[in-house]
């Protein structure tokens, strides 16, 4: 008895800080002797967390009553997800249940990241129905739904409740907006927090040694740094190539580079357009943010060039760097003993770090950058379902419980889930950085989620990663990609493109709008 | 003959290139026996301390990285294995079927049809990027898509050209007369060129079915914009090699590239004998 009091304590505990929901509660109480009034009494109990995990399930409950009612009526009892490389873990979890409680197979067909969009601009025109649910960035929601291959999710979301907006545990704003809507409308249900924050070795910063030579040149104390003036100080003091421990990582690799140049770009309080399409980031903050980026090189691991995730986050795991600018992902890994074996528990992180305006103001402003979510096929032969599938994953519930598991890219992205996180939650992120995280999602600049986002992002990509490797000055490599910006803009259409744009620009934080002239835009 | 002396200044020249040219493979081959932590040590481990056949067992048994606290996986490369066999075999004899026959009648009975062989030709000037979408617009309506069969369909068509071409410029090496010869002894036209041409242009026929196996073997383009769940090739699954947790796997990625050099060296060892004879065909003019 006393061993199955300490469970039913245990239970009512993980409970408590969010770690199942009521029905897996009730259950497992069951199985546990205690009777289901009591065990229903204890779940609705107005003691702390448990009702307002009560409270929290329902978009989780929702999703699965329709779930119940779709798969009912399927003819086809399979869901085929098509999903990146590398997202699997988060999902898989989940499989059993589908299937035995609802009858329902989970099939995954996983591409290549980079893949993902194409497949899905395939199935545009190709329209076989072989997938249901689709997984893609934020950048993809435009060119899918004008394409007509993914349902506007809106009519869906407004009867099923999923929370989306909720002030106490809905999607952090304005990744609710950016990284689920297309002009308005609900194109895809958020399953991935994407955005970039900055890690430093904890352990150097409380070496008192390097706290009085760092005061004593800098004559300010040594601390995470809140400014990019700072970064760059921080870098320069920490560098010691000869002992293979480098400033920063970044990354400087194709691909990659353009997010450190936009993210630079946006606490100068610049966007990268106007309020008419004009390409902004030729303009002195631009060059400016080009130049920031040429000083640091000379104090990045010499691997930055070449860098892609993985290899960003081992380096910094292998204990080579003091500062590092990585997705939630890397700090998982360098938090965990078996990726970061020389980073665990040795890490602080802050928001990335601001830069001064020309008014003298300090502007924090973060990148969302990436971030998956679930969209519906428009030729699934069971969109309800699909629908209900989406849901029930990003529920604020489900959404917590799936994010830890190992094997998945899927980071915090609910307010929930950072504010009020479970147990599991602070096991593999730690408090403290869960409210780093929060702080920094609440200024996040989106990424191009417009109509040929990607090819903006390549055009980009292209022209910094030429400045960086000295082929070409920093003006000329804007003023290169501007070109290539206004080529696409006027490709794609310019009124098209502009209405997605303003209603981008539309739900940044208020000091991004303000710095950028966003304000004053109609 | 006497062999001449290399040269110690030439010898070197060779040593460079031997080296050079080995280098990837040797990287790969070690990379394949390479535990994960020394996949991406810096700085680069060149020969592992501690090698592993994990890597190999993991392309089998996607659980069997998890010894090095690596998971992720979620695919066996076995349907990957057998699906490149599949069809870079099936679409590898019907291409060189086919373009022997057809090499044969442009070199043999091309009367007024010059523009033929460039007209064949022009099937590869369009990058595959650009023909894969409407092809997988075709397939999904005719039901090849995501099938073996459409593989093999596409595969073909893309090498045929270039076997097409090979295999014409050995069938024009081989003198007419000796065709002739076999038909004044009695032969019909058709056995003539079942007994007689292909016989003599062997060498050229199996230095032409290896370029083309390499071709299929190697491809992914198509592989990927046709498939689903139904098919899949060593291409494609090396590219799946991603997890959440450890990043790309290279270590498991070098094994199935170290699997899918064998059947090319094997294939590339048993033909070697023709192949420097197909190569060679028809250096000397007559």
């Amino acid at each position: 008895m006393q061993s199955n009091r300490a469970k039913i304590d245990t239970l009512c505990a993980e409970y408590d800080a969010g770690g199942m929901d009521r029905r897996s509660f009730l259950k497992k109480m069951g199985f546990l002797g205690v009777a289901a009034v009591v065990a229903n009494a204890v779940s609705l109990s107005s003691l702390g967390a448990t009702l307002a995990f009560a409270q929290i399930s329902g978009a989780e409950e929702r999703a699965w009553e329709l779930a119940k009612v779709a798969a009912a009526k399927a003819t086809k009892k399979t869901l085929t997800l098509l999903i990146p490389t590398g997202s699997i873990g988060n999902m898989t979890p989940y499989v059993d249940k589908w299937k035995n409680e609802l009858g329902i197979t989970l099939e995954f067909i996983e591409e290549p990241d980079e893949v993902v969009h194409t497949k899905g601009m395939q199935e545009a025109v190709a329209k076989t129905g072989r997938y249901d649910v689709m997984m893609p960035t934020a950048m993809s929601y435009p060119d899918w739904i004008d394409s007509g291959v993914i349902y506007d999710l809106t009519e869906w979301t407004e009867k099923y409740q999923p929370d989306l907006f909720h002030k106490e545990w809905g999607v952090v704003f304005p990744a609710s907006h950016h990284a689920q809507l297309y002009n308005g409308r609900v194109a895809g249900l958020l399953n991935d927090g994407d955005q970039i924050t900055l890690l430093c070795r904890d352990d150097y910063l409380k070496n008192p040694e390097k706290q009085k030579a760092f005061a004593d040149k800098y004559g300010y104390p040594l601390a995470v740094p809140s400014t990019w003036a700072e970064y760059y100080n921080l870098a320069e003091f920490m560098h010691d190539p000869a002992n293979k421990f480098y400033g920063s990582l970044e990354y400087r690799s194709p691909y990659y580079v353009k997010w450190m140049f936009m993210q630079r770009l946006v606490s100068k309080g610049r966007l990268y357009f106007d309020g008419d399409m004009n390409p902004t980031f030729n303009s002195e903050e631009g060059v400016a943010a080009l130049e920031d980026m040429l000083k640091m090189n000379q104090y990045l691991h010499p691997d930055a060039f070449s860098f892609t995730w993985s290899s960003n986050y081992n380096a910094f795991g292998r204990g080579e760097g003091f500062m590092n600018i990585v997705w939630p992902s890397g700090f998982k890994y360098s938090k965990a003993p078996s990726t970061g074996p020389a980073t665990t528990g040795k890490i602080a992180a802050t928001v990335m770090p601001a830069d001064t305006l020309k008014d003298g103001t300090k502007l924090y402003a973060g990148l969302f950058c990436w971030g998956y979510g679930y969209a519906v096929s428009r030729y699934s032969a069971n969109p309800e379902l699909a629908y209900a599938y989406a849901q029930w994953m990003t529920s604020p519930t489900i959404g917590a419980d799936a994010i830890p598991y190992l094997g998945g890219y899927s980071d915090p992205y609910r307010i929930n889930h950072m504010l009020k996180p479970t147990q599991r939650l602070i096991d593999t992120y730690s408090p403290e950085y869960l409210q780093t995280l929060y702080d920094n999602m609440v200024n996040t600049v989106p990424d191009f989620c417009i109509p040929g986002g990607f090819e903006y992002q390549d055009a980009l990509d292209k022209q910094v990663h030429a400045c960086m490797t000295g082929d070409k000055k920093p003006k000329e490599a804007l003023d290169d990609a501007a070109k290539a910006f206004e080529r696409i803009t006027r490709r794609i259409g310019k009124d098209k493109v502009k209405k997605s744009w303003l209603a981008l620009a539309k739900n940044l934080a208020e000091p991004i709008r303000k710095a950028s002239g966003a304000d004053k835009w109609s | 003959m006497h062999a001449k002396k290399l040269s110690p200044l030439l010898a070197v020249v060779m040593g460079l290139a031997l080296a050079v040219t080995l280098f990837p493979v040797f990287w790969i081959v070690m990379t394949a026996v390479k535990p994960p932590i020394d996949w991406n040590a810096s700085p680069a481990i060149w020969i592992p301390s501690d090698p592993t056949h994990i890597n190999f067992m993991t392309l089998f048994d996607p659980d069997a990285i998890r010894a090095y606290g690596v998971g992720g996986v979620s695919q066996s490369a076995t349907k990957a294995v057998w699906g490149s066999v599949r069809a870079s075999i099936i679409a590898t004899a019907l291409s060189v079927g086919i373009g022997l026959f057809s090499a044969i009648g442009i070199t043999r009975y091309g009367n007024g049809s010059k523009l033929a062989p460039l007209i064949i030709l022009s099937g590869r000037m369009f990058p595959p990027a650009a023909i894969a979408v409407p092809f997988v617009i075709i397939f999904s309506n005719v039901g090849l898509i995501d099938s073996y069969a459409g593989l093999i369909a596409i595969y073909t068509a893309a090498t045929l050209p270039f076997s097409t071409w090979m295999l014409k410029s050995f069938v024009e090496d081989l003198p007419r007369e000796v065709e002739e010869a076999a038909m004044i002894d009695g032969r019909s036209r058709l056995m003539a060129h079942l007994t007689v041409t292909i016989p003599l242009i062997r060498g050229g026929i199996f230095a032409t079915t290896l370029f083309i196996f390499i071709l299929n073997w190697s491809e992914f383009m198509f592989s990927l914009v046709l498939s689903y769940t139904n098919i899949s090739t060593i291409p494609v699954q090396l590219a799946r090699y991603v997890t959440a947790t450890a990043g790309t796997l290279y270590g498991v990625q070098a094994a199935l590239a170290v699997l899918a050099m064998v059947p090319l060296m094997l294939m590339g060892y048993l033909i070697q004998s023709h192949l420097a004879r197909g190569m060679t065909f028809g250096a000397i003019k007559q």
